[in-house]
């Protein structure tokens, strides 16, 4: 608490030096527009939704959620975009388990790039020409983060990464960064039915943080029929000193 | 409707640093080209014989003509106005037409033509607006500078004007004029086989033109087919990331150029010369025109990574042989949005073009 008039003289003297544009509080600045997925994750970037024209990323170890929520924005992308893309630099999508998130009915553009290189090519080539979403399985190389960053926030794509760890400059380029953590499994009568996971929000360049969230993830009850399959995600998130639960 | 921009003859135009003094372009044992305002008003007109102009005004700066520099600011005035109208067509005497037909916004293009017009001239220009050329030309010879004209209903706008606007040639003008067709609003009330009868076709042309039914169509300007960038080495380079290095910057330039010219490029080819050896080059078509620096280093970086060159280089060259209009550029006239699907499946198609057509697929979901 004491270092807060430090800062604040700090800050006045940057802005008396150099500018008062040279030094502006985050909260000050204007958001991006934002896409409202209908997932809980709209609550934790601070915007009401994943911004558009940035790189969000999905992060998190092993088995934790992050690829369900991802397939949950991509099933809610075909019912907003005309183009969503996924971008399968691990060759890892498998079309079929976008079914229990009951997707739009309709091709769905999948790029396998042959090689890791092709797959900046494609991210940037596809965001500078305005697709709405675009789903990147992977990371893209180093040299092809500038171009779809800056294809990206022309064309207002938003753009969502699904990685495990990121190399240092996928993180740097991200906007938003929200970090996934299984807390533990689920069972109703000694059946797997979910599990609980950690959802925070590491890096939030559109606003400031937004504290972090324990979700539920429920997966398709077994032997459910084929486009008939729900999945609900049940999220109590703590902002603050208020709670709230959302079901997708 | 048409908008009419005119700025200072593009002879003129080439000297800004005389805008405001009296200044007279020609060979010196010809007729003028093109003179000032100034020079003007002091009895100089274009088409007279430059000892003549001399004579009348003496303290005006003559220049030689330099077509070469006026046919060069005449191409970067159209590419600059390319993309702001279906149509557009520039001349050496400072006039450029746009024909806004389905331009959204007609005010915006006409208040972006009027900064970019300012910029290439480093004047203001005079702007008019009017259903065809030739109203919309008078018009803005009308206009104050910087500032439009828009005539709504082109007969009582013409019919006062004098008949010499028709610029027909000497002759024809005295016949004009022993007609007693004095202005355009008398010329219009004869009829036009009448006047075909006495001045031939011109004369037809020139009733329609004076009652303001536009019978001339613009010549639209299609940008150059052709363009390319090249950078020589010394000492020659063997060394591949410095070849991309390059390769980038190159494809940079070129995107650049594209951009303003609104092409893109249907074929591209890389040329290596060597120190010792035969000049080595890829070559491809594509199917949708490359337009930025990521699609175009896309491919020549695809081969140069894999070139094995015979000897050390000394210079590089990135042609795009055979350019065409960009869908991007036709896309931008029309309402937000609407052209993206078109370039996101265009964007596939090219990845699959590199890649192979296993690389994108489309997945029935649902």
């Amino acid at each position: 608490m004491q270092a807060q008039p430090q800062l604040d003289h700090a800050i006045e003297a940057i802005r008396v030096r150099f500018g008062s544009q040279a030094l502006t509080r985050a909260a000050e600045l204007p958001p991006p527009p934002a896409w409202r997925s209908g997932t809980p994750l709209d609550q934790l970037t601070g915007i009401g939704g994943l911004p558009h024209g940035r790189l969000s990323l999905l992060v998190g170890n092993g088995t934790c959620g992050k690829l369900t929520l991802a397939l949950s924005l991509l099933a809610g992308a075909t019912h907003e975009f005309a183009h969503p893309v996924v971008i399968d630099v691990s060759y890892g999508f498998d079309p079929q388990s976008l079914l229990p998130f009951q997707p739009a009915s309709g091709p769905l553009t999948v790029v396998r790039p042959p090689v890791v290189d092709a797959a900046g090519e494609a991210a940037s080539a596809l965001a500078r020409a305005g697709a709405g979403f675009i789903l990147l399985m992977g990371e893209v190389p180093e040299p092809w983060l500038g171009p779809l960053e800056s294809g990206a926030s022309r064309s207002g794509t938003v753009v969502v990464g699904v990685v495990d760890a990121p190399s240092r400059a996928f993180a740097h380029a991200s906007s938003l960064s929200l970090a996934f953590a299984r807390a533990g499994w689920i069972w109703e009568r000694e059946q797997l039915i979910g599990m609980r996971t950690i959802a925070r929000c590491s890096k939030n360049r559109v606003a400031p943080p937004v504290g972090e969230s324990e979700l539920e993830i429920f997966y398709p009850p077994p032997g459910c029929a084929r486009g008939r399959a729900r999945v609900r995600v049940r999220a109590e998130v703590a902002v603050g000193e208020r709670a709230w639960s959302a079901v997708v | 409707m048409v908008c009419c921009g005119l700025t200072p003859h593009l002879e003129l135009a080439r000297r800004p640093d005389l805008y405001g003094t009296p200044v007279v372009v020609g060979r010196w044992d010809d007729h003028v080209i093109a003179a000032s305002d100034e020079a003007v008003a002091m009895g100089v007109a274009p088409g007279m014989p430059l000892r003549q102009a001399e004579h009348l005004c003496p303290l005006a700066t003559f220049l030689m003509p330099d077509p070469e520099a006026s046919v060069r600011l005449r191409e970067l005035i159209a590419a600059a106005l390319y993309d702001l109208a279906p149509v557009v067509e520039v001349r050496q005497e400072g006039v450029a037409w746009l024909d806004l037909d389905g331009v959204t916004s007609i005010q915006q293009a006409i208040r972006e033509a009027r900064r970019r017009l300012r910029a290439a001239a480093h004047t203001e220009p005079r702007l008019g607006l009017a259903g065809g050329p030739f109203t919309s030309r008078l018009a803005a010879a009308r206009a104050r500078p910087g500032r439009l004209l828009r005539v709504e209903d082109p007969r009582s706008f013409l019919d006062p004007l004098p008949s010499r606007e028709l610029a027909f040639d000497a002759d024809q003008m005295e016949r004009l004029d022993l007609l007693g067709l004095r202005t355009l609003g008398a010329v219009a009330a004869i009829g036009p086989r009448e006047l075909e009868s006495q001045l031939g076709r011109e004369g037809r042309r020139a009733v329609l033109l004076a009652r303001g039914l536009e019978p001339d169509r613009l010549e639209p300007w299609r940008p150059p087919m052709f363009t390319s960038s090249h950078r020589q080495f010394e000492p020659p380079v063997e060394d591949r990331e410095a070849l991309l290095f390059v390769a980038r910057a190159l494809c940079g330039d070129l995107a650049e150029e594209l951009g303003l010219r609104g092409a893109g490029a249907k074929e591209v080819r890389v040329r290596l010369h060597l120190e010792d050896a035969e000049e080595e080059l890829r070559d491809s078509v594509v199917r949708h025109p490359l337009g930025s620096a990521a699609e175009l280093f896309g491919l020549v970086g695809s081969w140069i990574k894999e070139w094995q060159p015979a000897s050390p280089i000394t210079e590089m060259w990135v042609e795009l042989p055979v350019l065409e209009a960009s869908g991007r550029r036709q896309l931008r006239l029309w309402a937000g949005g609407d052209g993206t699907s078109e370039e996101v499946v265009a964007a596939l198609e090219r990845l699959q073009e590199r890649f192979g057509e296993g690389a994108v697929t489309q997945v029935k979901v649902g």
